[in-house]
């Protein structure tokens, strides 16, 4: 890591729902202990701001992000990057224009043993991946108003196309409230047809507190990579030291977490002057999947997504 | 004409098993072991099979002929293990014996004819049972005693994959013939169909299904198959069959049911042993209860009373057929399929 010091402006401490302040809970204390950021305050447009990290109310997100990028700056944008595919597609071109970063927060591939994962499924260890099988269940918190299609499905669906690498193309999804007391969708369940004929499931959603699991924390993750030449089991609440005492078991790691080596990758890419992976073209690929599964759902029916529009990767 | 069999309620049930193949000798073994049942005879279409089995199972009558079979005196019920293609004709020949039938999944290959053959048994007033051995199995008993006990709450989403190595023992075989064994689908996905729609407790409306000639261009099969299930409650369930997985020594399972009030796993390192050696890992099963031996006596249960709960109903066993044939429907379609509309009989 170089050892330039980049300024961070705070932008926005809002979410999908009241009670979700990623800023304050995720990005602020992971700027604050990186010896690669200096948290500023200053105004956007300062020579002292190299970075904005904008967690503003996703309805007003792309258009912050855009502003910030069009004024020159570099930005970490909490997910989901924008509520529609249209309007990540906008942010997706502004940062294109303007060669600036733009990270969304992904940071659930930077998880030591999918990024672990990643390069073993690259470097050929399976051979070619055929399906993919995942699982992302939260336990307890609060549920996304926006419901969880919108708010955790980033997560593994980031994942699920970062480890293999193709693109969906057509959707068939099914939508349920089975924990909370609200309307909004808690579980989502995605069956995708990718590139290559490569097949994938994905559950996931908020189940209602367990024991053993922290508030919010997940209670499964997990992936499983089959290939032509091997099957690739990732379980995500691994590495672990596993703590068993009277009142409670838990699990404990040494190391940066996710957050943190998500901001590793903003600092390296800025100061590489290249662009981020997870691209803000990633988070538009990701957005058009979330909008295809809420029309299937609604229809009952697989969705085909355009193949027009290539995002980089 | 149906007849009514005579069972003596003092001596063994007479059993003869068709179909002296791979399966039979499961067959056979719950039948030596159980004192409420024993071997009459062996039906195969191949006298050498036949009399091989016969000589084996210590000198048993043989023959080529099922009505033969069936009149010998004695003869109060049979275990059919034959071919998918078979079970059709061989279950309406039994039914109008007046011959109880434990006939081995699928219980036929269309829903027009697994419904016919259950109302010629309901005719004849005979029990017929499809061998939904998984149902029997202690992995799947634990799953259900924990739902059944209340632990998930109501279940609302369940994973269910069985992945192995290839297990059919010849490449030639009628097993890889889509019109001989229905199609995996009918072959081996209704044994997770059925588990999983068991567990549930619900019923099934539709059918999304992947399917995948993993191992070999030349397939007709798919040996990989993921199937989504949708359940009238709600719920949804995702099961995977697969011949397609490597290496063959590792037979994983892997149950996830997520359910209102928890969460249950049996995770595919969570049963049984891993064996590791110079030659490669396996898997080392656990213990456990003869899965045919405990199929065996739900089925004499079910004869010896017959007002008695069933184990697995002659409903169920329509059922994954109805299931078996959304799945291979859906795969060529690349679209849902109801259950309503294969229950119609569509593919009749
Ligand atoms: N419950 C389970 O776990 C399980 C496992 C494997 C197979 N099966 C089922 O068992 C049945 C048999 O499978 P298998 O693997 O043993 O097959 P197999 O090919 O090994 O044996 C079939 C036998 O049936 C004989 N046969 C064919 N047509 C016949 C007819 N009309 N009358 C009498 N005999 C005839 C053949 O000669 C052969 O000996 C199939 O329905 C299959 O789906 C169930």
């Amino acid at each position: 890591m170089s050892d330039a010091t980049l300024g961070v402006l705070l932008l926005g401490f809002a979410g999908l729902g009241p009670d979700q302040d990623h800023q304050r809970a995720m990005y602020q204390p992971a700027f604050e202990a990186h010896p690669g950021f200096e948290i500023v305050d200053a105004a956007l447009d300062d020579p002292a701001v190299d970075v904005v990290s904008v967690c503003v109310e996703p309805e007003r997100r792309a258009d912050a992000v855009i502003a910030a990028l069009q004024a020159g700056k570099h930005v970490l944008v909490d997910k989901p990057l924008a509520l529609t595919a249209a309007d990540a597609a906008k942010v997706a071109t502004v940062a294109a224009e303007t060669g600036k970063v733009c990270l969304p927060a992904h940071h659930q591939r930077f998880h030591p043993m999918i990024a672990a994962a990643r390069g073993a499924v690259a470097g050929g260890k399976v051979g070619l991946p055929w399906n993919v099988q995942a699982d992302f269940l939260v336990a307890g918190g609060t549920p996304s108003p926006a419901g969880e299609l919108a708010n955790f499905a980033v997560y593994p669906l980031d994942v699920v196309l970062a480890l293999t690498g193709l693109r969906a193309r057509r959707v068939f999804a099914r939508l349920g409230t089975h924990w909370s007391d609200g309307d909004a969708d808690d579980f989502a369940l995605l069956l995708l047809t990718h590139e290559n004929g490569l097949t994938s499931t994905i559950s996931v959603g908020r189940t209602r507190s367990l024991a053993d699991t922290r508030p919010a924390g997940l209670a499964v993750h997990r992936y499983r990579v089959s290939g032509s030449h091997g099957v690739l089991d990732i379980d995500a609440s691994r590495p672990a030291v596993v703590l068993r005492r009277a009142e409670a078991s838990s699990q404990v790691w040494h190391g940066p977490g996710t957050v943190d080596r998500l901001l590793d990758e903003l600092h390296a890419a800025v100061t590489a002057g290249r662009p981020s992976s997870p691209s803000a073209a990633d988070a538009v690929h990701i957005a058009e999947i979330v909008d295809a599964a809420r029309a299937s759902a609604a229809s009952g029916h697989p969705v085909d997504l355009s193949t027009e529009k290539e995002g980089s990767r | 004409m149906a007849r009514h069999s005579v069972i003596d309620d003092t001596g063994p049930l007479g059993v003869v098993i068709v179909g002296a193949g791979f399966i039979a000798d499961h067959h056979g073994a719950a039948l030596r072991a159980s004192s409420r049942a024993r071997l009459a005879g062996i039906v195969d279409v191949d006298a050498g099979r036949a009399s091989a089995a016969a000589t084996a199972a210590g000198g048993v009558p043989w023959t080529t002929d099922l009505a033969e079979a069936l009149a010998r005196p004695g003869v109060d019920a049979a275990i059919v293990c034959t071919p998918n293609m078979t079970h059709e004709p061989i279950a309406q020949q039994i039914a109008a014996a007046g011959k109880h039938l434990l006939m081995e999944k699928p219980l036929t290959i269309t829903v027009p004819s697994a419904r016919a053959v259950v109302e010629a048994f309901d005719a004849a007033g005979t029990v017929v049972m499809a061998a939904h051995t998984h149902r029997f199995y202690d992995y799947a008993r634990a799953v259900d005693d924990a739902i059944a006990g209340g632990a998930v709450g109501r279940p609302v989403f369940a994973r269910l994959a069985l992945l192995g190595g290839w297990i059919w023992p010849d490449w030639r075989a009628w097993v890889l013939d889509p019109a001989k064994s229905g199609g995996h689908a009918l072959h081996n996905g209704v044994h997770l169909l059925d588990l999983v729609s068991w567990w549930l407790r619900d019923e099934p409306v539709s059918v999304y299904a992947r399917g995948r000639a993993q191992t070999a261009a030349e397939l007709r099969i798919y040996d990989y198959l993921e199937m989504h299930v949708e359940y009238a409650g709600g719920a949804d369930a995702v099961c995977e069959m697969s011949r397609g997985h490597r290496p063959s020594t590792l037979d994983r399972r892997d149950v996830l049911v997520a359910g209102t009030d928890g969460v249950l796993q049996l995770p595919a390192d969570g049963w049984g042993s891993t064996v590791v050696t110079e030659s490669g890992t396996s898997l080392l099963h656990p213990q456990a209860a003869n899965g045919f031996a405990v199929q065996l006596d739900a089925w004499l249960d079910a004869i010896a009373d017959r007002a008695a709960e069933r184990a697995m109903t002659p409903a169920d066993a329509v059922r994954a057929v109805a299931l078996g044939v959304a799945t291979e429907l859906s795969i060529e379609r690349g679209e849902p399929v109801t259950l309503d509309e294969v229950m119609e009989g569509v593919r009749s």
